[in-house]
């Protein structure tokens, strides 16, 4: 996953679209992969997405594909309204075929559980 | 394999990530149980902890106990036939909160505030007390009385008469120039 200097954001998002559609790849690059591409200052592409979640699904981690989108869509920022549904809308068949649920039919779009204040255990 | 674990203590190694159990990372000591090390984490370390800008830790939140046995084991077939409660499970299994609880507002601002006014309030009533019962009056040159005299006496000595108090007095008619 070397950057060359002068990448196309089409490169960009070819290059890590391919990653993840390595047919070896482990939950380790997954998420290694992941990082790299929410450190970027931007919202990844619906087909990466698409391309990690098929990923996610050859290493068997249900859970990291509802993480996967919870990061997505933390990273839209205050236009969440606007570019999140955009990107649901266009990876829904691959949620489907998955059978992945979003964040939110699993209600995690809201606070669910509250954790005791580590101050206040002991 | 196991000598090049050794060295590297508590780093996550490529190799290192790939072992079925965690406990050979740690040295000695295992801090994580057998919780399956999957990932680098924020900094390496196989440690857990819900960060907003790396969501993806470096262990699981649970160990792989026989209450999750069952519900693992579907994870490796049709994703489609999990029920609700079952990804919920799978989701807690692998991590500790959700990104919208782990940006959930505290309400500590209230605290803060509430902390900050009373600290000012309090050292408010401190000099309001040292005023009353520490410090000796202000001294007999400070009243008003005895400025206008000070002043008076600067004129009739004429100081500083090129350029400062003295040159904007009009001596004749006894008033400001």
């Amino acid at each position: 996953m070397s950057a060359s200097t002068h990448e196309t954001d089409e490169e960009f998002d070819a290059r890590f679209e391919s990653y993840f559609n390595r047919k070896d790849i482990d939950g380790w690059e997954i998420r290694k992969a992941m990082h790299d591409l929410l450190s970027e200052d931007l919202v990844p592409e619906p087909r990466i997405i698409s391309a990690a979640l098929q990923a996610c699904r050859r290493v068997n981690d249900f859970a990291l594909c509802v993480r996967i989108l919870e990061s997505v869509r933390n990273k839209c920022g205050n236009r969440v309204n606007e570019i999140y549904p955009y990107v649901i809308q266009e990876i829904r068949p691959t949620l489907d075929t998955l059978g992945i649920s979003t964040p939110e039919e699993l209600g995690y779009d809201k606070p669910e559980l509250a954790m005791e204040d580590v101050y206040e255990i002991h | 394999m196991y000598s090049v674990i050794a060295s590297k203590g508590a780093h996550v190694t490529r190799g290192a990530a790939k072992l079925s159990t965690s406990a050979q990372v740690c040295g000695s000591i295992s801090k994580i149980g057998n919780r399956d090390v999957v990932g680098h984490g924020f900094n390496g370390e196989a440690s857990y902890m819900d960060r907003a800008d790396y969501p993806f830790p470096a262990v699981r939140f649970r160990e792989p106990a026989s209450d999750f046995t069952a519900v693992l084991e579907k994870e490796r077939g049709d994703w489609n036939k999990l029920s609700i409660e079952e990804k919920k499970k799978l989701y807690r299994y692998s991590f500790c909160q959700t990104i919208a609880e782990l940006k959930a507002p505290t309400g500590e601002w209230k605290f803060c505030i509430g902390a900050t006014l009373f600290m000012s309030s309090l050292s408010l009533w401190i000099y309001i007390w040292m005023k009353t019962y520490v410090y000796s009056p202000l001294p007999e040159s400070t009243k008003e009385e005895s400025k206008r005299a000070q002043l008076r006496r600067q004129l009739d000595m004429r100081i500083d008469p090129i350029d400062g108090i003295s040159s904007r007095w009009d001596y004749d008619n006894d008033k400001w120039k």
